[in-house]
């Protein structure tokens, strides 16, 4: 059984200034497997952020089924944990309190909490920024802080919204590959939306390519390049990753239309 | 509305009001008919439109309402003439605006009402008093500001406009004073919301003709229907002062200078 | 460092009280309307030594303590009861604004009708100030905190309760300090007007009567009083809490 079901999606709403009907998704359907790692790649407004608020039970879907682990989103729950695009960590926590959060709400044990939250400040590379607070983090720490208190919270699924929209190009690299560590190191089944192909194909086991509004499943694009071998350093140099990056980057401008592409 | 959620139909919104105002009104009349309270404790909604007829016929209120907006009017420009002027000079000078801080901060936090006992025994109950307590109560927060306003334009800006050639009053008038802008419209909104309530409590204490005095003086022949009409007048002056003119006049200032200079 | 901070903050003072003293000496001005600097401190001395000025004092504070300790709990409460109804807080902003705007000395009147004269009158007043603004303060800063955040913890798997607890009192802290912050001067003010008016205890009525009594240096030691209280407050309470919510959390308030 896959570890995401989404069947005949679709999705509608009302545009609150023009007051006109904007249909988001049309009739989306697609597996996760477990422990796969699947990107969502599309041009802008194609609906890829809907489509994981709709997974996040953050938004009703208008028509279709979403199934997680078989059983039907209703809404939001700690099964799903989401990495936003914003910083969403709490101002007024410290990273390790918010890195706690999770696990706070679940009800561990003090003793317990503090030696999951410090394995997972390791993981991501935090250590010594304990104490500190949001404001006092650059942009990449923060989504770090964001990512480790997903992961402490132990979802079945992570979701993760362009979560390195707002970082740096040179921070986003490092967080890339570091992301690709974690993903190998805990098997989580994890979606992640971009609008950025080549971190999609870097990341992903498959690519999602979404058609432009309303957002349908325009091609489904294996990557068949083996975790261990994912670092820019070898992947600049790797015909197999060029050879998809074109072809994601291809159908993707086929969506866009026009000569300027996917950017 | 946190962050994003749909906005209110403004149809909705009107009924919504039509709804409270009507059920506050009702719940308000039966509660003075049925309530066993004497009957200048709680008088109908009715006997406060009446207490308005009366007031305006006879010319009381439009009287008093002009004495009390003449008053803060008066500070307004002495806070605006004055105060604003010496602020910014006080702000120009990192001596001058060191030693002025702890004094502009104490003389703020005394309001023109605590000096009202002095003034009455140097000016007695008469105009004077009431005038120099009210303008004393917005000044000090005007000029305050003003002068931490000129303080808090980054020196970044001055630097620029020095390397540009500029002149020490070219850089007052392109920097300092635009850059002061926003706090001297938060003094100016601070300054008479604090005003405006010594304005009243002034009134009442010296017994002028004036709102404060309107209801203060009905208390003592139990109108409690004039005291409510004054209230209620008093409340909408301000509100219609400080949403209609103050904040706009504050947020255009910040806009124009896009974010709060942190 | 530090003494030079202390210096820095006096000596202004020192010279005023300086040109004060100068003033009243040359003798332009009768003492009846310049008390020199010596006779307010002679003053000063007396009232607090017969414990008179002890009573006032003590009796201001109290009226002040009383209402902020009632109001604020309520206003919290109701102020993120009603920002959590979108309709509701829509229709209940401009009213508590209205409100706001009357708060103060403007209730006199209809507090001494209701309650007469004395504490209960003066207590109302203060009441009435500190709990329309901080229920403003309170409503505008919970719709305020971004969405963002509450989605964030709903997906960790928070209740709607830890929500409201952990997410939308946090965040719409800075507002409820800053409304604390503004009701407190301007219910301090209003309490001193309300001294002179209606009761016999407290610092307005101190100055109040010593004005009937011409005693100018009276006023003048209830003024510095008045002063030196507010500064207290300032920098004992509402800076501490400002700086441990404000500044350590990095945040702006709303609605100052």
């Amino acid at each position: 059984m896959a570890k995401i079901a989404l069947q005949g999606l679709a999705h509608e709403y009302v545009n609150p200034f023009t007051r006109e009907r904007v249909r988001a998704l049309e009739d989306v359907t697609l597996e996760v497997d477990e422990g796969e790692f699947l990107t969502v790649v599309g041009p802008s407004g194609c609906g890829k952020t809907t489509l994981l608020n709709i997974l996040a039970g953050l938004l009703q879907p208008t028509r279709g089924t979403v199934l997680v682990d078989g059983r039907p989103v209703r809404g939001p729950g700690r099964d799903r944990g989401v990495v936003f695009q914003e910083f969403a960590i709490l101002p007024w926590r410290t990273v390790e309190r918010n890195i706690a959060h999770g696990l706070e709400i679940q009800g561990v044990p003090r003793a317990e909490r503090a030696a999951i939250v410090r394995r997972f400040v390791a993981l991501v590379g935090l250590e010594g920024f304990e104490r500190k607070y949001p404001h006092e983090l650059s942009g990449g720490m923060k989504q770090r802080v964001a990512v480790a208190r997903t992961l402490a919270a132990d979802p079945a699924v992570m979701l993760m919204d362009e979560p390195f929209a707002s970082v740096d190009a040179q921070t986003r690299i490092t967080l890339q590959e570091e992301l690709n560590a974690i993903a190998r190191a805990t098997r989580k089944t994890i979606l992640f939306v971009t609008h950025n192909v080549e971190e999609a194909v870097f990341l992903g086991d498959r690519c999602c390519v979404l058609s432009r509004r309303p957002g349908r499943v325009k091609a489904l694009v294996p990557v068949p390049i083996p975790r261990e071998r994912r670092t820019w350093r070898l992947l600049t140099a790797d015909p197999t990753f060029a050879a998809t990056r074109d072809l994601v980057l291809r159908l993707v401008r086929e969506e866009v239309g026009g000569e300027d592409g996917a950017r | 509305m946190s962050g994003g959620r749909a906005a209110t139909g403004r149809w909705e919104l009107a009924a919504a009001w039509a709804f409270v105002l009507g059920t506050g009104t009702a719940a308000w009349a039966l509660a003075a008919a049925a309530l066993p309270l004497p009957a200048y404790y709680l008088p109908p909604p009715t006997a406060v439109l009446g207490a308005l007829a009366e007031l305006v016929v006879k010319g009381i209120l439009p009287l008093y309402v002009a004495e009390s907006l003449r008053r803060i009017l008066l500070a307004a420009l002495v806070a605006l003439g004055v105060g604003v002027p010496l602020g910014l000079l006080l702000g120009m000078s990192r001596r001058l605006a060191d030693f002025a801080y702890p004094l502009l901060n104490f003389f703020q936090s005394v309001s023109g009402i605590a000096w009202l006992p002095l003034m009455l025994v140097w000016f007695g109950f008469g105009e004077r008093t009431i005038l120099v307590a009210v303008n004393y109560t917005v000044f000090f927060p005007v000029i305050f500001n003003a002068m931490l306003g000129v303080r808090s334009v980054p020196r970044l800006y001055v630097d620029a406009l020095r390397t540009l050639g500029a002149s020490r009053g070219r850089i007052v008038r392109d920097v300092l004073v635009p850059g002061a802008l926003p706090a001297i419209a938060t003094g100016m909104r601070l300054g008479l919301a604090y005003g405006w309530r010594a304005l009243i409590a002034a009134e009442m204490l010296v017994g002028a003709h004036g709102l404060g005095f309107m209801i203060f003086s009905a208390q003592a022949f139990h109108l409690t229907a004039r005291i409510m009409l004054g209230m209620g007048i008093i409340g909408l002056l301000w509100v219609v002062l400080d949403y209609v003119l103050l904040r706009p006049l504050e947020e255009a200032t910040i806009a124009r200078w896009g974010l709060v200079q942190r | 460092m530090r003494a030079a901070t202390v210096l820095r903050g006096t000596l202004p003072f020192a010279v005023l009280v300086g040109a004060w003293a100068l003033v009243a000496g040359a003798g332009a001005v009768p003492a009846m309307f310049l008390p020199p600097p010596a006779d307010v401190a002679r003053v000063a001395w007396e009232l607090a030594r017969d414990g008179a000025l002890a009573l006032h004092v003590a009796a201001s504070l109290a009226r002040v303590l009383v209402a902020v300790a009632v109001s604020v709990p309520l206003a919290v409460a109701l102020g993120v009861l009603v920002a959590l109804h979108r309709r509701l807080a829509a229709v209940a902003e401009p009213i508590v604004a209205f409100f706001n705007a009357l708060s103060g000395i403007a209730w006199l009147p209809l507090a001494v009708t209701w309650f007469g004269l004395g504490w209960a009158s003066v207590t109302f007043i203060m009441f009435n100030t500190v709990f329309f603004l901080v229920f403003f303060n309170t409503l505008v800063g919970v719709r305020l905190v971004p969405r963002l955040f509450e989605h964030a913890v709903l997906t960790l798997g928070g209740s709607r309760r830890h929500v409201i607890l952990h997410v939308l009192l946090p965040g719409a802290l800075p507002s409820i300090v800053t409304g604390l912050r503004l009701s407190l001067g301007f219910g301090w003010r209003a309490l001193i007007a309300a001294e002179m008016i209606a009761t016999s205890t407290g610092l307005g009525f101190l100055i109040y009567n010593a004005a009937n009594f011409h005693q100018s240096d009276t006023i003048l030691v209830g003024i510095v009083t008045i002063g030196v209280l507010w500064l207290l407050t300032d920098r004992l309470v509402l800076q501490p809490l400002e700086r441990r919510t404000i500044e350590r959390w990095g945040l702006v308030a709303a609605g100052s």
